[in-house]
């Protein structure tokens, strides 16, 4: 899959606190892009500096595989950390500076993407009037005017009640099945989880992994059973081999197999050979919260 | 550079502080111009020997084409009302964090450093018009009959434009480098009404010729006072001679310093982090 943005060995210091760390991934053409990681992990940073908002002490990106020029960011509906416009004016003219620079989207994308994020009737209030999640919508808008080829998102769904949440994610779930390349920071697993194809997991600057969701969840297979006699279970499963570890919960057992080699069928037939029936039997994925809290817990 | 100033007006035309500005300037061009004028018709109107020996000392200032010099020099008192207002656009453009936005959206940094500049432009080319419209109405209610000689001193127009754009870029400076427009505003009066005033005035105590290039002191040097300052005596008229031979040597480094500092902004901000 061709690249949309490549990040060749950036980093990055304020003063003696190391933000990025020789950072390298590649952000394929159409996914959805996940960038996880705690409080001053240096999302924000890598961000800022893709969009030439920040300076890179060195390695360097390219957009669209072609040499760096502000052209290209026009092509990027971007939203990063704070909803940032005039405060004296309108919605509507605060997008008209928007497409105005941008060149993206006319007076009727921008009735559009008002009506999107639900700003119509306030489309003509001061921008200084609304409250931060009537701010944080307009941002929204104002990345999604034109129909950008790519949406940078950071923290999207800051200052949006539980149903303006769902409803953004329900939005980049659309947009990605248009084939819109979508970058997303957040600090919620579980959105991320729902609407990613890839992350990347970074903390203190460190680029911990990147793939796909599932290369990056799946780095050993988890099975989950139970049967009336635990004990018994256990003994079954310890005499079948091949696990990497087990881990007994109240009512079942976690068996973890390196991934690929975990068998629910010949695991079934061992035990069921062994006198021992189960009561369930569950090929579970690792959750993203799990993941990242295992990768970024020290 | 059309696409820049359309951008720049888009920002401007609903900025409450720039029609204010306007408004003001409006009235005080007019204002102080009129104080003046009143002050000259006062001591020149009666019939006694000391009114008309006054009236051909003074000659008439506000008559054309004197109207052009003198209005420009009055006027350029108030610069301080349009520099508050290029310190706002330039720090409002910090305080709402659009200075990052414009870039996120396609500007390049020389292009939003570029469009401050239209700004200031604007600002000063405003500034300009209401002093011609000043400048011809005074020329007119003076003296009408003067009037057929209107296109003696257009040389001011363009000096005048010149004192309020390197004026303005100080001020820009300022802002572009405190980034909080109370401190900014601060640190521009005082420096402006004070530091410079006590500064130039130890200098030119001590002699030091030097002083005349200290940043606004450069540019006040392009307007020089009204002709009638050189006719109070040998030494007034040797000093206004002097003012006068001087200016090419003042627009020179005034056009110097200020293409330094418009530099400078360009290429600090095509480093800076936009933090």
């Amino acid at each position: 899959m061709d690249a949309i943005l490549s990040i060749n060995g950036i980093s990055k210091a304020y003063g003696s606190i190391q933000a990025l760390k020789n950072v390298s991934l590649e952000i394929p053409k159409g996914s959805v892009f996940g960038i996880l990681g705690p409080n001053g992990s240096g999302k924000t940073t890598l961000m800022s500096i893709v969009l030439d908002i920040l300076k890179a002490d060195s390695g360097s990106y390219s957009w669209f595989n072609e040499p760096n020029h502000p052209a290209e960011r026009k092509r990027i509906g971007t939203l990063l950390e704070t909803p940032n416009f005039y405060h004296y004016l309108s919605a509507v003219d605060n997008l008209n500076i928007t497409h105005a620079i941008s060149g993206r989207g006319s007076a009727a994308a921008i009735d559009e993407v008002l009506e999107i994020v639900k700003l119509t009737e306030r489309k003509k209030s001061k921008f200084s009037a609304y409250s931060l999640g009537m701010k944080q919508r307009l941002a929204i808008g104002a990345a999604l005017l034109g129909n950008p080829e790519i949406l940078l998102l950071d923290e999207p769904t800051n200052g949006l009640d539980p149903v303006g949440i769902a409803e953004i994610r329900e939005l980049i779930i659309r947009l990605a099945q248009k084939g819109i390349t979508i970058i997303i920071a957040s600090h919620l697993l579980d959105e991320i989880e729902k609407i990613c194809s890839h992350v990347a997991i970074l903390k203190r600057g460190k680029l911990l992994t990147t793939g796909t969701v599932d290369e990056v969840l799946s780095n050993e297979d988890i099975i989950e059973l139970s049967a009336a006699n635990l004990s018994e279970l256990k003994k079954c499963i310890q005499e079948m081999g091949g696990y990497s570890s087990i881990k007994e919960l109240e009512k079942s057992l976690q068996v973890f197999y390196p991934i690929g080699t975990a068998n629910m069928e010949a695991l079934n037939q061992h035990c069921f050979n062994r006198g021992v029936t189960l009561n369930l039997l569950l090929h579970k994925k690792k959750s993203l919260e799990t993941k990242f809290f295992e990768l970024t817990n020290d | 550079m059309i696409s820049l100033l359309k951008i720049e007006w888009l920002k401007i035309k609903k900025y409450p502080a720039f029609w204010w500005m306007l408004g003001i300037v409006m009235l005080t061009y007019p204002g102080i111009n009129l104080m003046f004028f009143s002050v000259y018709k006062e001591i020149t109107q009666g019939k006694e020997m000391a009114n008309n020996l006054a009236k051909m000392l003074l000659g008439n200032p506000f008559a054309f084409p004197e109207t052009f010099h003198t209005v420009a020099y009055f006027s350029s008192f108030f610069v301080l009302l349009p520099a508050i207002l290029v310190i706002m656009l330039i720090t409002n453009e910090y305080q709402y964090r659009t200075f990052r936005q414009n870039i996120i959206d396609g500007w390049s940094r020389y292009q939003f450093i570029g469009s401050k500049l239209i700004d200031v432009a604007i600002i000063s080319f405003i500034a300009t018009l209401a002093y011609i419209a000043v400048a011809i109405g005074f020329g007119i209610y003076s003296d009408a009959l003067s009037i057929n000689r209107w296109a003696e001193q257009l040389e001011y127009i363009p000096l005048f434009f010149l004192q309020t754009f390197a004026q303005l870029t100080i001020a820009f400076l300022l802002g572009y480098l405190v980034k909080k427009a109370f401190i900014a505003l601060g640190v521009f009066l005082f420096y402006y009404l004070i530091v410079e005033n006590i500064l130039a005035g130890y200098l030119k105590y001590k002699q030091f010729s030097w002083g005349r290039f200290l940043p606004f002191e450069m540019s006040d040097g392009i307007l020089v006072a009204p002709a009638f300052a050189g006719k109070f005596g040998d030494k007034s008229k040797e000093s206004y001679e002097l003012a006068i031979s001087l200016v090419y040597q003042q627009v020179i480094g005034t056009i110097f310093l200020t293409a330094l500092i418009w530099f400078i902004c360009f290429k600090i901000h095509q480093k800076r982090n936009l933090g």
